[in-house]
């Protein structure tokens, strides 16, 4: 029975060439999709799932309750750790962390690292197995350093490490340390990644900060003891805060903080480790978080797809059963019961869906390297091979053929023998269902639609918006770990001097941007301002910093050699001169440091977005100040010689510093490289509607085919009655495209509000226009009928007398 | 072995009733050879499919075999009807992607028939009807008068008790049409099945041992040839 059913199957598959090609096209595509974006998914969820302790695994965070709206911060002063350690019971094993690179040295090999700056605990709270060495001891010395299989490789090839020394340069210094331990290198889905793990008191500003409350400089990560409730710690917590932060809080309460529920104005409270990949808001984490948005994005569009190739696949389906109903017929008065029946018809389902299943695991397997650079997706073919996603894939596509494959067969099943036996015509109004599920398909295509056009607009605007300096002509290049960023600047600075493209070269102490050295900096600075708070960002920067970069000056003059007390000067930007309020603020001071110094402001420039297009201008002060390092030097050249200027710089870069990778880049590059993820989100959008749009139309056209059959009889009476080939396409045409308009219709609310939410993370953004919706609308509805034009108008131009006498 | 009493089909039309079949009232014997006559729309097709179980009626009582099948739920009845009723149609009905073979052997993959038993039973059927040679070809590749005759060799490969055929020859010209006539008679003479045939033709009713006369919806005659 088995070997005939498949037979039939086949057989019924065959002469249904053209539908079920369609169908397996269609369907094929979707699963290439859904494979893709669902692996996507899941990765992006098995970030540090590997941790035995995670459950138990906080980072601790701090909120300030601000006057205009509650500010979390991670950044927690030294004392912090030990002091809470020590205070509360419930914390098993506590860890301050921090990152930084440096030059490690052994033997004759010098290597750039990734250093992670952690307590003793960190080894008894996180899972990153010794390999060698005792996790609970490896970092108990001052001096121990612990390293991954990847650096010990690079470092010490096929030598054992355990026990040698290495020399790494730490503020410039060589220092000592002894290698205790080789940890397994941490999985790509860890948000904690390293080279080397070192003792925390190694940090650049742990000496100073020992007993500083006031200066927060690093993340703390605690495990907590089983059974621990973090719904009540906060509220336990506030002792704490108030005895150690009791100068922050006095601060907060001058600048008007309004207290929270609960009455406080400053709470440190916890958050699960678990959540860390997704904490985009926290401000500072381990890794780089991303969006949650963004991967449930993902995984809708992916979902939308997977539901529009089905509802083709079940469309189809009832549009072939029409075509089978006599089969059905015969079949029942030869003895056929209803499950033989169906399980017939539901093996023909899973035939075609495991051929689409098959055709779209090659063809995901195919477009697997494209879209992992596209999207920057860690995924691969191998992960599909895992219990969950095995046992996820075949629910999925059982589902699918129930759904799929079962609803036709009932319909068909519901035909009466008698009449079908007879040829009666199957002239059923056209299915509410059919409808339904042609409205659901076009409402997400033009749902998708619509996102791929704002999200392009918002992408292009921010592109294109002048950020208030010059970023076409100025090239950003990171000093490296191994240099001090001072002595480059003048390095360059002389070699560059009569070099006839260069214009002006300056330095600074954060880019623009991301570079291609990937680090971003922020410094804000707090200080009492005529009895309130001030708080700005600081930007150190060098002679000729306005010149090099054309940020216009308002007010005052930029830093000149040609007065000694320039260094240290501020030039303040627009944002800061609102803050501290009143006017002709050139030439007056500021108190910005602890030791009473005072700064005198000598210029005022207009704003520039020295920040992402994400944040409004906040206030900024420019310095010269030494106690800041200078990490870029930034070469502005002259209109029309980029690429030469490009290489010859980098010529000089080598001829100076052998030893350290040229990492320049252009400004515009390192502008753009900030809105990867808004890009990546459009790209989603661009290629998820396209694919959507087609699946749409496949099965808009099979649907179009089988509409245009069941009326075969009602076209041969209109035109022997005198109608038109026009007439007949609108005729055939236009209730599909009205159903396409509803579809926009119902599209459009849920894309504004998803649209709208989406703006709102932007500080700069485009205006919702209505003709974006409507174009959305039209391009469905153009779509739309061109593909039902096809059949529509091969119908409305066949002989009549064809149709009639096939009755 | 079938009896029908006061069966009536109607159709509701509006607050009226439009009887399709009026009390009918019909007893066949073991061995009979039935012919139903009667102008379009007499309800000859529907007594018919009432007969095989492939209409209800609405009113009446239907035996068969001495079963009630009014009474039956729907598997009995349809365990019943496969296992006594082959269908022959005018206009063949055969399943277009299945060759000759696989049409005939259906009947009994649905009975759940084991297979080297169904290779047997259709071998044998193949033979008796002179169509081995034809048996991998597809209904599309052989002649009307071929095709009903694979259409009579799927009604009685399960070995029915009653045969029922709707106008078997209205597709065929003369000669196709005494062949499967003359078949006919040779199956119920020899065989002992028991037919019932919907015809047009005065000619072909002579084959059979009564002719049954409809008109509107109730029999106008009985005449025993």
């Amino acid at each position: 029975m088995f070997k005939n059913y498949l037979k039939t199957a086949w057989r019924n598959l065959w002469k249904g060439k053209v539908f079920n090609a369609m169908n397996v096209v269609g369907l094929s595509v979707a699963v290439a999709c859904c494979i893709l974006l669902f692996l996507t998914v899941y990765y992006e969820f098995s970030y540090d799932r590997f941790h035995t302790n995670l459950s138990n695994l906080y980072q601790v965070y701090a909120v300030s309750h601000r006057p205009n709206g509650d500010e979390p911060s991670t950044s927690m002063p030294v004392p912090l750790t030990p002091a809470l350690k020590a205070e509360y019971q419930d914390v098993k094993f506590a860890s301050r962390s921090a990152n930084s690179g440096a030059i490690v040295r052994y033997g004759d090999k010098e290597l750039d690292k990734d250093i992670h700056y952690v307590d003793e605990d960190f080894l008894k709270m996180y899972s990153f197995p010794l390999v060698q060495g005792n996790a609970n001891t490896a970092l108990s010395g001052i001096n121990n350093v612990v390293i991954s299989e990847n650096a010990a490789e690079s470092l010490f090839g096929k030598q054992n490490p355990i026990n040698k020394t290495i020399q790494i340069n730490l503020d410039n210094k060589p220092t000592s340390f002894l290698v205790t331990g080789i940890a397994k290198t941490a999985p790509d889905n860890s948000s904690i990644q390293f080279d080397i793990l070192m003792r925390f008191e190694h940090y650049e500003t742990y000496q100073r900060d020992l007993d500083h409350w006031d200066n927060a400089t690093h993340l703390v990560y605690v495990q907590m003891k089983e059974g621990f409730d973090p719904s009540t710690f906060t509220k336990r917590l506030q002792p704490f805060v108030k005895k150690h932060f009791a100068q922050n809080i006095d601060l907060l309460k001058r600048d008007g903080a309004k207290p929270d529920a609960e009455g406080n104005i400053y709470s440190l409270k916890l958050t699960n480790f678990a959540n860390n990949h997704f904490n985009v808001n926290m401000g500072g984490v381990e890794g780089s978080p991303i969006s949650k948005i963004y991967v449930i994005s993902l995984a809708a569009i992916g979902l939308f797809i997977l539901v529009i190739a089905c509802i083709n696949f079940i469309n189809l389906s009832v549009a072939r059963a029409f075509t089978r109903a006599r089969e059905v017929g015969v079949r029942k008065t030869l003895g056929a019961g209803k499950w033989q029946l169906l399980v017939q018809f539901w093996m023909e389902t899973v035939m075609v869906c495991f051929a689409a299943t098959v055709l779209g695991t090659l063809l995901a397997a195919v477009a697997m390297p494209q879209f992992k650079a596209i999207f920057k997706s860690q995924v691969s073919m191998g992960m599909l091979l895992q219990p969950t996603q095995l046992i996820g894939a075949l629910l999925l596509f059982i589902i699918i053929t129930v759904i799929a494959g079962f609803y036709p067969a009932l319909i068909m099943m519901r035909y009466k023998t008698v009449s079908v036996l007879k040829g009666a015509v199957l002239n059923n109004k056209p299915g509410k269902l059919r409808n339904t599920l042609l409205v659901v398909q076009f409402s997400l295509s033009t749902l998708l639609i619509i996102c791929t056009i704002v999200t392009w607009q918002q992408i292009q605007f921010l592109q294109n918006k002048p950020l208030g300096f010059n970023k076409t002509e100025v090239l950003s290049i990171p000093t490296g770990h191994n240099e001090i960023g001072l002595n480059v600047l003048s390095l360059m600075r002389n070699k560059l001097s009569d070099n006839p493209d260069v214009v002006s070269v300056t330095g600074a102490y954060m880019n623009f941007g991301r570079g291609t050295d990937g680090s971003m900096r922020t410094s804000i600075q707090g200080f009492n301002y005529k009895d309130t708070e001030v708080r700005t960002h600081i930007e150190r920067v060098d002679y000729e910093y306005l010149k090099t970069l054309d940020i216009k000056l308002l007010e005052g003059r930029d830093f000149s050699r040609a007065y000694a007390g320039d260094t240290t000067a501020v030039v303040i930007n627009e944002a800061m001169a609102t803050q501290l309020g009143g006017k002709n603020l050139v030439g007056t001071y500021l108190p910005m440091y602890d030791n009473g110094e005072k700064t005198q402001i000598i210029g005022i420039v207009k704003n520039y977005n020295f920040r992402s297009l994400h944040e409004d201008i906040a206030p900024l002060t420019l310095t010269m100040n030494k106690e800041y390092s200078i990490n870029y030097i930034y070469v502005k050249v002259k209109p029309g010689s980029l690429i030469q200027a490009y290489d010859r710089i980098k010529q000089s870069w080598h001829a100076l510093l052998p030893n350290t990778e040229f990492q320049g880049s252009w400004l515009n590059e390192n502008t753009e490289r900030q809105y990867r993820a808004e890009k990546r989100l459009s790209g989603i959008f661009v290629s998820g509607a396209v694919i959507a749009i087609i699946i749409s139309c496949i099965g808009l056209l099979a649907i179009s085919i089988m509409i245009v059959m069941q009326r075969n009889k009602e076209i041969g009476i209109r035109k022997v009655l005198g109608a038109s080939v026009p007439r007949i396409v609108m005729m055939l045409s236009s209730d599909f495209v009205k159903l396409v308009l509803l579809a926009a219709v119902i599209a459009f609310p849920i894309a504004w509000w998803l649209m709208h939410n989406w703006l709102q993370s932007f500080a700069y953004r485009v205006v919702l226009h209505w003709w974006v919706f409507a174009a959305a609308a039209l391009l469905a509805m153009l779509v739309a009928f061109v593909t039902i034009s096809f059949q529509s108008i091969k119908a409305a131009v066949s002989n009549p007398i064809k149709s009639l006498r096939s009755e | 072995m079938l009896s029908l009493k006061q069966i009536s089909k109607y159709y509701q039309n509006g607050g009226s009733k439009v009887y399709v079949l009026n009390r009918i009232d019909l007893d066949v014997d073991k061995g009979e050879f039935i012919s139903i006559m009667g102008p379009s729309g007499s309800g000859k097709s529907t007594l018919l499919n009432i007969i095989g179980m492939l209409d209800e009626p609405n009113e009446g009582y239907h035996y068969f075999v001495g079963e009630p099948v009014h009474q039956l739920k729907e598997k009995q009845r349809s365990a019943l009807y496969k296992q006594n009723i082959g269908f022959v149609f005018q206009a063949y009905h055969l399943i277009d992607e299945l060759t000759v073979y696989e049409n005939i052997e259906t009947p009994l993959i649905y009975q759940n028939v084991k297979g080297s038993e169904r290779k047997a039973l259709v071998a044998d059927v193949l033979d008796r009807f002179n169509i081995v040679g034809k048996k991998d070809l597809f209904p599309s590749q052989l002649s009307g008068g071929q095709q009903q005759l694979v259409g009579i060799a799927r009604a009685l490969i399960a070995k029915p008790k009653l045969l029922l055929a709707d106008e078997p020859t209205g597709n065929l010209n003369s000669k196709q049409g005494e062949e499967i006539m003359d078949l006919f008679r040779k199956l119920n003479q020899e065989d002992g099945v028991t037919i019932i045939q919907v015809t047009h033709s005065e000619k072909n009713a002579q084959y059979g041992s009564r002719i049954i006369e409809l008109l509107d919806g109730a029999i106008a005659s009985s005449t025993n040839v």
